[in-house]
Parts: structure tokens; C-alpha cells; sequence
């Protein structure tokens, strides 16, 4: 009998093809507009991560207790040796740098500006940042301890260019003051203020020399695998480095506004969901219900030959079942396609700014195998869901009333 | 005929409201059927006889009076059961859009043994047996659409009849047809009532209906005003 019903419920679906099309499309639209949505979003959290990780933050860092909070350059790692031994063993690192970070001023022959000076492995930097590849004219450091690298904006404001002097001055470790001359080997352009404006990069030795700090270090930038882990609040990494008196934490920590602002994407996305399946919702009952008066009749006389009320009910769910299986394939085909288009080639955002990340390259959607599956598989359970009012309400048809009326 | 009770009504009254104004549709009519009566309820548009009929055979509740169809008192019946007692024992053949327009016709005649949960096999026999009977076998794969008027209360008929009901009820089943279609439909009927000895009871006001019924019952004004053999009535 359900085999037969739900022969008869695809049938009665087709009977009005111009009302099942209409309905299907708006219905799958609004699947496709979801999908579309969900992996656009995706695609921008993973150039934000990309952005925020890549860049120069690395997956995760490691900090003495206190320094990120105060920058006190006496803050250090402490137990660097074992640190560095750990972290060589441990499984989910890929890659590892260590930096000095202090205040600094630079003086050029015409400006001077307050910047954070950092002192990099010239070596393994790359592994973790992008300073080498964000080095845009001039070149990489070669090994001389008085190469400097700046931002093309910090360039700008000190009206400096390659092949200039400039001197850095920094608080020592034992407070002295220590200056050191330097010349412009590299103008980098990250897209990121921050470091485009008010950082300077020099040798780590160099660093280690100028701060007196002797094998001592203030951030170990570390890359994982899979950005993502980076978010993970189980990740035992987190604990196990957490010693000491050090700190390890995820960019997902350091990059507040970022977090704060992939929060906000996921949420959005939620109201988005919620905003169109109460509209697929809507459709959907508005579509049965049209269909269950413009049947009444029909109705009038199952019930009267014997039909059960809980039978005609289920004939109109099942009915609204079909409507969502036409709903589903017409819109996954329609998302998949607009997905597949713009991920070919891309969405140009034109260098906007959000929480810090600039959408300077296309977005490319991101189709995750649960987009595929999800979003469709809600819109068929909704859609189904949707048919239960209408279906209760031509279950409950008296008869003679509904043939009545009809005639 | 012998004069087992199909039908015995006792009191019915029924009133609808129509806007906020109370309408008195039939208004105390007591009435018994006896098995394998072919008896027609006739009376002019309006006054009563589909209601009548509806409320004899549970399709709608009476404002007041009692009903027992079979020997079963249909108040006291939930829902599913009245349900299941009309596809068990009543057949319903109405004036227009009988058929289920999706299903094809023998789809049509088979779906009350599919809700019996007749097997497979017997319905398909059953079925091609009542269409050769109404003369439509060749007919089984079509849809209603693609069938005359005639060919569709034929094949009415034969989803009333299918499944052996002991009543099969009427609402003017020749309303939408030719006289000439009308009067073979209604000999076809007649036919099957005096083979298998089925009760059929009709709403009519058409005369080639009342030329073939076995008894008139005069419905006016929702109430009975006689009871008579074809040939008295005219």
C-alpha cells in the first residue's frame, strides 16, 4: 500500500507540472543560494586563515608568560634547548622559527619612527612567514648582520629607499641602550598595516647581540600540518607546551578579531540557513495547501470509498516528500554549478580590510562534502516536515463537506 | 429480496449553518433498506436527497437521529472505523469526478481492495473481470482523461462493485450523462443487482433512473413523502 501511495503522491505532484516547477525552482533556489553562501564563506575563512596565518603569525606560538601582554624584553622562553627538542619530536609540527621582538626607533638621514624590531632566522623563517616571498624590491637577507628589511609604507614615512642608512635604536636586556647602523637590503609589502607600517626585520643574531640576550629568545612561530588545528581547543600541543612558564596558543587565540570575526561568519550563515528554510517552509505549505483545495474533491472521495484519515495525511506528505526531492536536485544543481563557475573564476573583493585582512587576491567558493549533502538533505527533511500541516489538515476533510464545497 | 435490515434510520435531522443561519436540510425522516432493494430517492434539486444520503452512510454526522447501517450504530464509530466499514462494505458512485485523474482506470477499480490488502494477483483478476463486465478491459492502462463521461462512471461502477460491497450508494450517477449512456449504465446496474443480489440505493431526479428503480422514495422539502413502485409514482 506505501509503495502504491507513493506512486500515487509522485502522480498527483506532476498533475499541476507548472506549480511543481515554479515550486521546485523557488525551493532550489534558495537551496542554491545557500550552498553558494556556505562556500563562499568557507573560501573567506580560509583566506582569512591563510592571511592571518601564513603572513607572518605561523599556526601557533609560543611565548614566555606575560610577554605578549607586557612586551618586556626580559620575558624570554624559558628552557629554549628543551623546548626546541620537543617541539623537533613532536608529530604535529611541521615547521618551527625563533624571533626577538623588542621596541625600537628608526632613524633615517630625514625621519624617525617607533617600530617593533624583529629579529628573524633568516633560514627557517620562511618555513613558517611569508617575509621572503613578501620582500617585493630589494632582496632577502644574505647573511650580512646589518641587512634590514622594512614595510614599503615604513620606506615611505622615513622617506628612505634601498642601499639607505639607518640607525636602530633598542633597550637592552640590562636597560642600556643600544644603536646599531643599518641598510635597507629589502622593502616587503604584506598587506597587513601592522607590518607594513610599523615593523622592521633584521638578522636574529644581530638581534641577540644588540639586545644582549645570549640564546634567548621571545616567540617561537610554529607551523602545523593544518591551519585548523590551529583553532582546535583539544589539540594536546597546547598543554604540553604550556610549561615552564611559557605559553603555547593557537592563532585562533592570538587573532582575536580574527576568531571574532569567523565567529560572526558562522553565525551568519546560520540566520542565512534559518532566513530561507522558513521561506522553503512557507512555499512549501502554501504550495500543498493550494493543492489540497484545488483537490478537495479528490479528497472528498478517497475519504468516502475508505480511505483513513492518517492515509490521505500521509499521501500529502508524501507528497510534499516529492516536492522536496525535485527542490533538492533542481537547486544542488543549480549551487553546484554557480559554485563551480565562481570557483573558476574567483570573486575579486577589491582589496577591502576586515579585522585586519585584506582581501587582496579572488575568493574562491569552497565546496565542502558536507555542503553537498547537508543543505539538500535539510531542505528534503523540511520540505517533508512542511507537508505534515497541510497533510493533517486533508486528513481531517470531512467528506460530504469537502465534496460539497468543491462542487 | 428478503428483509434484512441494510439501513434503518430513525429520526434524522440535519442542519447546517449557512453563514450564521441555521438551514434544516432533512428534517426527521425515519427509513429502512432492506437487502437487495434498487431503490431510488427522488425529489427536486435541493431538497435533501445528498445530505440523506451522506448521512445514512457516515460520510457526514446527523444534527439528530441514529443510524445503524449493517446492524452497526455509526455513532458510536471512531473515524477509522467508519472509515473502514465504507471500504468494506459500501460502494460510492457519484454524479462527477469520481475517478482519481493519476490513477489509471485500473488503478481506479483496484484501490479499495489495495486499502483491504487484497494480494496482488486476486485484485488484478478481480479488476479485469469487473472492466470486462462494464466493458472496459481494453481500457485498463488509460487514464480517466482519455475516457468518455460514460466510460467513466462505467468504470465508477466498477470500482463500487469490485470489491463486493453489500450497498452501493448513488448520487446521481447520471447527472453528466446522455440518455442514451444513462439508460445502459442503469441497466448495467440493474444487471448486477438481480445477478448478485447487491442493494443499490440512488439520489436521482433523472427519469430513466426512476423508470428502472424497483421503489421510489419521495424526498421534499427533507422530508419523506411517499414510497411507491416506479409504476404508481407515475
Amino acid at each position: 500500500m506505501f509503495g502504491r501511495l507513493i506512486k500515487f503522491a509522485w502522480r498527483s505532484v506532476w498533475k499541476n507540472k507548472r506549480r511543481t516547477v515554479i515550486t521546485g525552482l523557488a525551493v532550489g533556489l534558495g537551496l542554491a543560494a545557500l550552498m553558494f553562501t556556505d562556500a563562499l564563506m568557507i573560501g573567506m575563512t580560509r583566506h582569512m586563515i591563510d592571511q592571518t596565518t601564513n603572513a607572518w603569525m605561523g599556526d601557533a606560538q609560543i611565548h614566555r608568560d606575560g610577554f605578549r601582554e607586557t612586551g618586556r624584553i626580559t620575558l624570554t622562553i624559558n628552557e629554549p634547548d628543551s623546548i626546541t627538542q620537543m617541539l623537533r619530536t613532536d608529530s604535529t609540527v611541521d615547521a618551527f622559527t625563533f624571533r626577538i621582538i623588542s621596541p625600537a626607533s628608526l632613524q633615517s638621514t630625514m625621519e624617525m619612527k617607533p617600530v617593533t624590531m624583529i629579529g628573524i632566522d633568516p633560514e627557517k623563517e620562511p618555513t613558517v612567514s611569508m617575509l621572503e616571498t613578501a620582500v617585493d624590491s630589494g632582496s632577502y637577507f644574505s647573511g650580512d648582520s646589518t641587512d634590514l628589511i622594512i614595510g614599503y609604507k615604513l620606506a615611505e614615512d622615513l622617506d628612505t629607499d634601498l642601499g639607505d642608512l639607518i640607525v636602530i635604536t633598542a633597550a637592552e636586556a640590562d636597560s642600556g641602550l643600544s644603536s646599531n647602523l643599518f641598510f635597507v637590503t629589502g622593502i616587503c609589502h604584506f598587506g597587513s598595516d601592522d607590518l607594513d607600517r610599523y615593523t622592521a626585520f633584521i638578522d636574529i643574531n644581530t638581534a641577540e647581540s644588540m639586545l644582549d640576550l645570549e640564546g634567548r629568545f621571545h616567540e617561537i612561530a610554529i607551523r602545523f600540518p593544518d591551519s585548523e588545528l590551529g583553532m582546535d581547543e583539544s589539540l594536546p600541543f597546547w598543554s604540553r607546551f604550556s610549561i615552564c612558564g611559557n605559553r603555547a596558543q593557537g592563532w585562533a587565540t592570538l587573532a582575536t578579531q580574527v576568531t571574532a570575526m569567523l565567529n560572526m561568519t558562522k553565525l551568519s550563515i546560520v540566520i542565512t540557513a534559518v532566513i530561507l528554510f522558513g521561506l522553503v517552509v512557507f512555499g512549501i505549505v502554501n504550495s500543498l495547501f493550494m493543492s489540497v483545495y484545488e483537490r478537495m474533491y479528490e479528497f472528498g472521495v478517497m475519504r468516502a470509498v475508505g480511505t483513513r484519515p492518517g492515509t490521505v495525511s500521509v499521501m500529502v506528505i508524501l507528497e510534499a516528500f516529492w516536492l522536496g526531492v525535485i527542490s533538492m536536485i533542481l537547486g544542488s544543481t543549480m549551487g553546484l554549478v554557480i559554485i563551480w563557475i565562481t570557483w573558476k573564476t574567483g570573486i575579486d573583493f577589491g582589496n577591502i580590510e576586515v579585522s585586519g585582512v585584506i582581501f587582496d587576491s579572488a575568493i574562491h567558493p569552497i565546496l565542502k562534502w558536507s555542503g553537498i549533502w547537508i543543505y539538500p538533505f535539510f531542505t528534503l527533511l523540511l520540505t517533508t516536515a512542511a507537508g505534515i500541516y497541510p497533510g493533517i489538515h486533508a486528513g481531517r476533510l470531512n467528506a460530504a463537506e469537502a465534496m460539497r464545497k468543491s462542487l | 429480496m428478503n428483509n434484512e435490515k441494510i439501513i434503518e434510520a430513525k429520526g434524522i435531522i440535519k442542519t447546517y449553518d449557512d453563514s450564521g443561519v441555521p438551514v434544516q436540510a432533512v428534517r426527521g425522516i425515519d427509513y429502512t433498506l432492506t437487502k437487495g432493494e434498487f431503490t431510488a430517492i427522488i425529489g427536486p434539486s435541493g431538497s435533501g436527497k445528498t445530505t440523506f444520503l451522506n448521512v445514512i452512510t457516515g460520510l457526514d454526522t446527523p444534527t439528530e437521529g441514529e443510524v445503524w447501517l449493517s446492524g452497526r450504530l455509526l455513532s458510536k464509530m471512531s473515524g477509522n472505523e467508519l472509515s473502514d466499514f465504507r471500504r468494506d462494505h459500501i460502494g460510492f458512485i457519484f454524479q462527477a469526478y469520481n475517478l482519481f485523474p493519476v490513477l489509471t482506470v485500473e488503478e481506479n477499480v483496484e484501490y479499495i481492495m489495495l486499502l483491504q490488502g487484497v494480494p496482488k494477483e486476486e485484485r488484478h483478476n478481480r479488476v479485469m473481470s469487473m472492466l470486462e463486465k462494464v466493458g472496459l478491459a481494453d481500457y485498463a492502462q488509460r487514464l480517466p482523461s482519455r475516457l468518455s463521461g460514460g466510460q467513466q462512471q462505467r468504470v465508477a461502477v466498477a470500482r463500487a462493485m469490485v470489491s463486493k460491497p453489500s450497498l452501493v450508494i448513488a448520487d446521481e450517477p447520471t447527472a453528466n450523462l446522455d440518455s442514451k449512456t444513462s439508460g445502459a449504465l442503469l441497466d448495467m446496474m440493474r444487471q448486477l443487482n438481480e445477478d448478485t443480489g447487491m442493494t443499490f440505493l440512488f439520489s436521482t431526479h433523472d427519469e430513466i433512473v426512476m423508470r428502472r428503480a424497483k421503489k421510489l422514495v419521495v424526498l421534499t422539502d427533507g422530508k419523506l413523502d411517499g414510497n411507491s413502485p416506479p409504476e404508481e409514482y407515475e
